[in-house]
């Protein structure tokens, strides 16, 4: 299985935009599980959030069993452009769009996980993606990596924004099937999580592999690859030390002229992503109902 | 109703504007109008003349700008100008109205604002959108559409963070430092926008006016030249990348500052005082300051409505922006580098108004003497031998390149085409797209040997956009016979009515000067 070789990255940011710009409404119902002057919308929209999300992908893959469902039952290898796309376009639909779109592209990735079932081949155990301990931790990296990213490359987080951020996203536990009460409510139930977490982990060839494909990903449009080298490092540095260690990568100190380089990379990707097809209009459609939030 | 309150009071605004002006004594009516989206334009002043010259004809508006290809579409599409315009059909498909309190609702209010807009190199990267024309044809269609996204992505600044700006640069809030003063801007501007005011003794002027902290993000931004080379060398394989970063940057600091700008115009404006066909709108010099640049308000035809007049007023048009450029060149020694549509108006017979000085390039006489060198040896001297000579000297060939003289002539006479015979000729759409596609062509055996010396990077301008241009007015002249009227070498007589008019300028010019 793990022989088996990934599909190009061509169209990542293509695809990727067609996926969010979906996912924003034109005319929503309702103001959806989270609201303008949600916290959850800020870092949606931070100059940091490419890095959140490949972090995020880089912790949930150390969890064998989230790893091995992925690995054994997605399209990741054959497509894994189509399969970041789609997660950037559920996660676009739950954030920015009403309460129904968001309900409804939850119930179908609740269907999807249904039939995810197996054994992971490294430690021998049973998974199924609808057990609400796998999709916790998927939910509560994807949650710190935001709060992580933020403080590093985008506008940081108060304290107090950090832990309404986390209470926020309860509701996006809830949609995938997190019984509330489990899901880390605040910044410091979040890192007792992760700590609690850590001695079930594991870099498996299957995780070593997908993150290396991810970080360097073959085939990625040329400018893109130009500043995708700066994102990587972005990521590298923003996992906790102990992510990195199991991994095997270097982690060389992040200067500020580093830090403020990634963040000169993040902008260009961000301007590259601006240059998609409806993604400007998208933004647009976000930022009016940011500000019509923000008046008195 | 709200839509007929809102043409009202618009109305009013330009009677107030109107009297005043001619209360002071101002030749023209002016007509204000507020924004030019028709066009699609840019320019310090949205304005245009009553008086269209004789001969005009054809519908206005619609028409829009069709510069076909690639440069001359690229750099209009990612000009400062095309922003506020082209969000229209995009955003703002709705109403009037609707669509004015959306772009008010978008507006910059904070620095802040403009720090996550255009913040993280995204203004440098519009800069380098709206000087794309160095590096055109080497950028791929993905970043080609990002510049220009980029364009529509920067929002105008509400009228309370422009007036901050303002208050803060000038030391009195817009309603005291002026008498008047509009808080809607009229157009996009470099790194800002343009509001209409007028002085306390009168003037209608245009005021640029600069985003809070753009100057210090972008200056920061800047010092990464490493990411800048690797994102030209992408765009920009065939050419010196060190050489067009390094030269890039500077022109860009050199434009955050607006009193270099003010510099800049104020010297050419001294240069052509008296000009027949040429002018250049004075600076307030006391209402100017490093991000705040105030001049004398222009009126005018945009671009796009000139070319809709008669073939006749188009060539006039051609020969004054011809003429100043070449004149600038070989008599100031300088060089705006910004030959950009919107920073044209046009008032017929050739008149035109010359807008916009952020990006001059001033030569010194070493810099000036090979290109010097090389046009007299090519065009008058026919010494193919020096021709390369110079070109070597100034660093645009390789000494001692494995081609014969015949090929490197071959390839580069294209540039020089239109001087190169007397008579008269008419420079086509297509011709300009040859020009490009030479100057990008990695193919010919020529291009391993040719490079663009930094100090000449912002000169190929000449060749990129004024001929862009020229083809899409399909000008026709003798412009050999401009060229040697302005040559140095040659001094040549007066070949054209604006030639007749231009040398009893530069005589009386002479004549001042001696007399200084």
């Amino acid at each position: 299985m793990t022989a088996e070789a990934y599909a190009a990255a061509a169209g990542l940011v293509e695809r990727s935009a067609a996926a969010y710009v979906a996912g924003v409404p034109d005319d929503p119902a309702d103001a959806g599980f989270f609201g303008p002057d949600s916290v959850t919308w800020r870092v949606s929209t931070d100059l940091g959030r490419p890095v959140a999300g490949l972090r995020a992908l880089m912790l949930q893959a150390l969890h064998p069993l989230a790893m091995a469902g992925v690995d054994q039952h997605s399209n990741w290898r054959m497509d894994p452009v189509g399969r970041l796309a789609a997660t950037s376009g559920y996660l676009a639909t739950i954030t920015f769009g009403d309460r129904a779109a968001a309900e409804r592209a939850a119930a179908r990735v609740r269907r999807i996980h249904e039939h995810i079932t197996g054994t992971d081949t490294i430690t021998g155990q049973r998974y199924q993606a609808s057990d609400p301990a796998l999709l916790l931790w998927v939910h509560a990296t994807l949650v710190e990596s935001g709060i992580v990213a933020a403080g590093m490359f985008g506008t940081a987080l108060s304290a107090q924004d950090a832990d309404g951020y986390a209470a926020e996203m309860v509701a996006a536990a809830e949609l995938v099937g997190v019984p509330a009460g489990q899901v880390p409510a605040s910044l410091s139930d979040l890192d007792s999580y992760l700590s609690a977490a850590r001695p079930g982990l594991r870099c498996t060839p299957a995780a070593a592999e997908s993150m290396a494909y991810l970080l360097d990903p073959p085939g990625l449009d040329e400018d893109v690859a130009e500043i995708w080298a700066d994102i990587r490092d972005g990521v590298v540095a923003a996992l906790p030390s102990w992510a990195r260690d199991m991994y095997g990568y270097a982690a060389p100190p992040l200067t500020p002229a580093r830090q403020t380089e990634i963040r000169q990379a993040l902008g260009v990707l961000d301007a590259v992503f601006l240059g998609e097809p409806g993604v400007l209009e998208a933004r647009q459609r976000i930022t009016l109902r940011m500000r019509a939030a923000r008046r008195p | 109703m709200k839509r007929r309150n809102a043409a009202r009071s618009a109305v009013r605004v330009r009677r107030a504007f109107a009297g005043a002006a001619l209360a002071a004594g101002a030749a023209a009516l002016i007509v204000v109008r507020r924004r030019n989206a028709a066009a699609g334009l840019r320019g310090e002043a949205g304005l245009r003349g009553e008086a269209g010259p004789r001969g005009a004809a054809g519908p206005r508006g619609g028409a829009g700008l069709r510069l076909r290809r690639g440069i001359a579409a690229l750099r209009l599409a990612a000009r400062g100008g095309a922003r506020y315009a082209s969000n229209a059909p995009r955003l703002f498909a709705a109403a009037g109205e609707n669509r004015e309190r959306l772009r008010t609702d978008l507006a910059l209010q904070t620095a802040e604002d403009v720090a996550v807009t255009l913040g993280a190199m995204k203004g440098v990267l519009m800069k380098l959108g709206q000087m794309a024309s160095y590096v055109d044809d080497g950028l791929s269609p993905a970043v080609r559409r990002t510049l220009s996204r980029l364009q529509d992505s920067v929002p105008p600044m509400s009228p309370e963070l422009a007036a901050g700006v303002i208050t803060e640069e000038l030391g009195l809030p817009p309603e005291r430092a002026f008498a008047r003063w509009d808080p809607e801007p009229i157009a996009a501007a470099s790194i800002g926008q343009v509001h209409r005011a007028m002085t306390h003794d009168g003037h209608a002027v245009a005021v640029k006016v600069q985003y809070p902290g753009i100057a210090e993000s972008m200056a920061a931004d800047l010092d990464n030249v490493a990411l800048l080379r690797r994102m030209l060398k992408v765009t920009a394989p065939s050419q010196d990348v060190n050489a067009l970063v390094t030269e890039l940057r500077d022109r860009v600091l050199e434009e955050l500052d607006y009193r270099r700008e003010a510099d800049n115009q104020e010297r050419m404006a001294d240069y052509y005082d008296g000009h027949p066909t040429i002018h250049i709108p004075r600076i307030v010099g006391e209402l100017s300051a490093r991000r705040v640049v105030t001049s004398e308000l222009s009126g005018g035809a945009r671009w796009a409505e000139m070319t809709s007049w008669s073939q006749e007023e188009r060539d006039l048009a051609a020969e004054t922006i011809y003429r100043f450029v070449f004149r600038s060149l070989y008599g100031a020694h300088a060089f705006n580098g910004d030959p950009h549509p919107g920073n044209y108006l046009f008032h017929g017979g050739g008149r035109v108004t010359f807008l916009d000085f952020g990006l001059v390039k001033h030569f010194t006489t070493d810099e000036l003497r090979p290109l010097v060198a090389m046009v007299r040896n090519l065009c008058v001297e026919n010494d193919p031998e020096a021709f390369r000579r110079a070109m070597e000297e100034a660093g645009f060939l390789v000494p001692n390149a494995p081609l014969s003289t015949d090929v490197v002539v071959d390839h580069l006479a294209v540039f020089y085409q239109t001087v190169r015979e007397p008579g008269r000729l008419t420079i086509t759409g297509d011709y300009a797209s040859a020009v490009v596609r030479r100057f990008f062509d990695l193919r010919s055996p020529v291009a391993a040997y040719v490079s663009v010396p930094r100090s000449y990077v912002i000169l190929q301008r000449i060749n990129l956009g004024l001929f862009a241009l020229l083809g899409e007015l399909n000008a026709t002249a003798n412009w050999r016979a401009i060229a040697e009227e302005i040559w140095p070498f040659v001094r040549g007589p007066a070949s054209t009515p604006i030639g007749e008019a231009e040398a009893a300028w530069c005589a009386s010019r002479a004549a001042t000067r001696s007399l200084a």
